[in-house]
């Protein structure tokens, strides 16, 4: 049974974040307002250099780089408003997730490869919530990994965004929560157009 | 939340009646019963986490943490300021209302007005609270938000002084609705400091989700005191105030005891005989509670000596409460506006006459809908586009002329609250046009750049300003027309509602290209195909003849990085995918000689496409040019989906290079295509399960 990990919080008044927060999110805000600039909002061209920049501190990952084509994808599936960046509650989101998954990306590369091999790749998704069936499985090696079937740490990590928020899109739509949605033409062109 | 599923859902529940007035949305998800109950239950009192009592609600500058303006702020529950508080004593009454330290008197103003309208007030203060009943320190109020009415939950710890309240207070001091209200209304809004300066019409239409015009007195309507009376007739909330000429003159005190740059409500309208004339006359109130005209008919005027003893009885109130009665004459003289806000039918009880309403929203976004106002042909068609049809003149006509009357409300969203950010408001208008014959009645359309270069407005609005809301009241002759809302200057991003409140019931819709795809079939089988193209194919494919996505990656961007009129950043891996999954019939996962070539072909097309649309041929697709090329295309897409297809597609500064347009159209045919193969019995609609889903969103 699939588990949704928490949606970001609704947006709430910047009080009550600022009074909320930890010295350590405190320290998060001053680095996101930095990267952000003044809109305070994310670019997909500011989220590359972000990834790339953690990336290149840790030599065991093996990737090369986030492309600027993944990085949109990972702002148009979590952007609500259609404006092509994300605020400060999308992106820590995404950067709480992302510290998660790395930890996972790391412990479940049993052979020590810098990849994430076909036959590790089920295990490391369960692990991080996602029990998908077999042919799924198969569907995202195909999709995200490379001809030999290993997924490096930036499409480990496009593939994974993408279906946690397809997941919660999911659930968002399944209002009733009888397993199945009801989409019309425009409403699947959104859904999927922007992803 | 987050993602356009969010929205989607917003949209859905929007349309089963969720976030009218009898279906509140509850704000941060906080459900008033529950929380009240689970405090009982537990013998504590209410402590809001989402707004707590801390100088961070208060503000951020004047009233922020560094400021000594909140130095010495105590935050206490009505119980520990008053032996006896009271929720609200008897019925609410425009003396509950006094100003405190915050320069929100365009909110009390608001308030005291609503004061006037039982039903209205009762929206807004759900009267089953109390400190005696079930009392756990929790209340909440209902306010209108961009078209929904949202449900706010407060505790009642208030922030106080030497133990007096530090905003609004009663005048007995042991009422405690209009303070609560008040830091609901602050929380809504992100902190008190957020309230600070604001209009009296949007309280009146926050609290009310009515529309309000603005009437300025130096060139006042001839039936200004007619259109007062019928107002106030009508339950509608109505405020008045002096401008200022400079910032030093902000609540200047007239020696006629009248403040300037000030908030008042307008309470009444009545005539008298006063020595043989009829006079008219206007009741004012000042929120202060104190502070009173003294010139003609004020309080102790000998006018009232002068009129008869009913009237006298009737309306004279000679204390010092802040309300007074002046002449018509001298109220048009003394004050500059007069904002009046009309109610929405169901506010209203039978007895009132009602207009007919319609809303929407829509938003401006940078590149697709953005497009400025009519100084910029180029884009002004892009932004969104509504119809209205008026059939029915109006009963009554003042001045004889037939026509339609109705009144068109442009508001741009949540930038009160976002003003921490420094964000301002955009400067935002509307035009009308009048539609012609060959468009009557058609609503799947958006009127393209010719139209509105060969056609000019009706009508349009006064101005473009940059305050919250626009509103404008028109009287046009019957007919179909194009109401066309914007920014200022183009791709400026917003969020907007729009409203039309008509005196007859007038359709009012948006209008927008349907959703649509017709995409030629490119028919081709081997014999089609020339040795050439064999023979190339094959020294590509390699031993296993067939083409792989990451094979095609680099086919692909050999070819383009050899051409000068084309930008690209080259073809990305997952572009590539995408062309290779829409024409891999047998499911390989790779492409043969036949899927190869109809690729070919279909690039081919693009390419030709795309060197055609560029009309300046800058080497990529500006925005204008890309919303056009995605038509020739063979699609017919909505105001969303261009916006979303910037979004997603757009560089920074919003032009498409070639990749990304490749990407964009083949993915979109793809789409179409599943939607029309799961849509077996064309219903318009598909039902996926949860792993369907999945297997056709992660592709």
């Amino acid at each position: 049974q699939f588990v949704p990990t928490d949606p970001p919080p609704p947006r709430r008044p910047v009080a009550y974040a600022e009074q909320h927060e930890s010295d350590e999110e405190k320290q998060f805000r001053r680095v996101f307002q930095q990267l952000a600039g003044d809109d305070m909002e994310v670019s997909p061209t500011e989220l590359m250099n972000i990834l790339n920049r953690i990336i290149s501190k840790h030599g065991d990952l093996k990737t090369d780089g986030f492309s600027i084509e993944s990085c949109r994808s990972m702002v148009a599936v979590m952007d609500s408003d259609s404006t092509g960046k994300l605020g400060f509650h999308e992106f820590k989101h995404l950067w709480n997730n992302v510290k998660k998954w790395q930890a996972m990306y790391k412990s479940y590369d049993s052979d020590g490869s810098g990849v994430i091999s076909a036959e590790e790749l089920p295990n490391a998704f369960r692990a991080a919530g996602f029990p998908l069936n077999d042919q799924l499985f198969q569907m995202l090696i195909r999709r995200y990994s490379d001809e030999n079937g290993n997924m490096d740490f930036d499409n480990y990590i496009g593939c994974l965004v993408r279906l946690d928020a397809m997941c919660r899109a999911f659930k968002t739509l399944d209002k009733d929560n009888n397993g199945t949605i009801k989409v019309n033409i425009k409403e699947w062109l959104q859904l999927t157009m922007y992803s | 939340m987050s993602g356009i599923a969010a929205k989607l859902q917003h949209n859905r529940e929007k349309s089963r009646g969720i976030g009218s007035n009898s279906q509140a949305v509850k704000y941060l998800n906080q459900d008033f019963e529950s929380l009240r109950d689970s405090c009982l239950e537990r013998g504590r009192l209410f402590k809001d986490d989402c707004f707590e009592a801390l100088t961070s609600s208060l503000g951020f500058n004047e009233l922020g943490p560094n400021s000594h303006k909140v130095r010495g702020i105590e935050w206490m529950r009505p119980t520990e300021l008053s032996s006896n508080p009271k929720f609200i004593v008897e019925n609410a009454s425009r003396t509950d209302i006094c100003q405190g330290a915050l320069g929100d008197c365009w909110l009390l103003a608001a308030i005291a007005s609503l004061t006037l309208n039982k039903q209205v007030l009762s929206r807004v203060v759900p009267h089953d609270q109390s400190f005696d009943e079930n009392y756990a320190g929790i209340f909440h109020f209902e306010f209108w938000q961009y078209g929904e009415w949202v449900d706010v939950v407060v505790d009642d710890l208030l922030p106080t002084r030497d133990g007096k309240l530090l905003f609004v207070h009663s005048e007995e001091g042991s009422e405690f609705w209009s303070a609560l209200l008040e830091k609901a209304y602050a929380k809504l809004n992100g902190c008190y400091e957020a309230l600070s300066g604001g209009s009296t019409i949007e309280g009146f239409e926050d609290f009310t989700g009515g529309i309000a015009e603005r009437h300025d007195l130096s060139k006042a309507d001839p039936h200004l005191f007619k259109i007062i009376k019928k107002a106030l007739d009508r339950g509608s909330l109505l405020g008045c105030s002096i401008d200022i000429t400079s910032a030093s003159d902000s609540e200047a005190v007239t020696h006629r005891k009248l403040v300037k740059g000030h908030a008042y409500s307008l309470t009444g309208a009545e005539q008298v005989e006063y020595r043989g004339d009829r006079v008219q006359l206007i009741r004012i109130r000042n929120p202060w509670g104190q502070v009173e005209w003294n010139g003609a008919w004020s309080d102790n005027s000998s006018e009232w000596r002068y009129v008869s003893d009913d009237d006298r009885a009737r309306l004279t109130n000679r204390s010092e409460d802040g309300e007074f009665w002046m002449s018509f004459s001298d109220f048009l003289h003394q004050y500059s506006r007069l904002e009046i806000c009309n109610l929405t039918p169901d506010a209203l009880s039978d007895e009132y006459k009602k207009w007919a309403e319609t809303e929407f929203e829509d938003t401006w976004r940078r590149g697709a809908s953005a497009g400025g106002c009519r100084n910029y042909p180029n884009s002004f068609w892009m932004n969104p586009q509504f119809v209205i049809k008026l059939e029915d003149v109006d009963d009554d006509t003042d001045d004889g002329e037939e026509g339609c009357t109705f009144i068109v409300g442009l508001m741009q969203k949540n930038k009160r609250r976002r003003r921490k950010m420094g964000e301002d408001m955009e400067t935002i208008g509307f035009a009308i046009y009048e539609l012609p014959d060959e468009y009557s009645g058609k609503r799947q359309v958006h009127l393209k750049k010719n139209f509105f270069m060969y056609n000019s407005s009706a009508a349009r609005s006064e101005t473009f300003i940059n305050l919250r809301e626009l509103c404008n009241r028109f009287c046009l002759p019957p007919g179909e027309y194009l109401i066309v809302p914007s920014t200022f200057e183009p791709n400026k991003n917003g969020d907007f509602y729009m409203r039309v409140f008509s005196e007859k019931q007038a359709d009012f819709q948006e209008i927008d290209d349907p959703v649509d795809c017709h995409i030629e079939q490119i028919d081709i089988d081997e014999d089609d195909i020339s040795d050439r193209f064999k023979r190339l194919f094959g020294q590509l494919a390699g031993h296993d003849v067939e083409i792989s996505a990451f094979e095609l990656q680099k086919i692909l961007n050999r070819v383009v990085v050899k051409r000068d009129d084309i930008k690209t950043n080259g073809f990305s891996l997952a572009t590539c995918r995408n062309m290779v999954n829409l024409l891999d019939k047998d499911g390989s996962g790779k492409l043969g000689v036949v899927e190869f070539k109809i690729l070919w072909t279909k690039i081919e097309k693009f390419l030709d496409l795309y060197r055609e649309r560029d009309t300046d041929n800058s080497g990529c697709m500006s925005a204008s040019e890309m919303r056009m090329a995605v038509e020739a295309a063979g699609f017919s897409l909505n105001n969303p989906l261009h916006q979303i297809i910037v979004a997603r597609y757009s560089e920074p500064n919003l032009t498409i290079d070639f990749d990304s347009f490749v990407s964009c159209l083949i993915r979109l045919e793809s789409l179409f295509n599943t939607f029309k193969t799961l849509d077996k019995d064309d219903s318009g609609e598909i039902e996926l399960g949860f792993m369907q889903w999945l297997s056709l969103a992660m592709v």
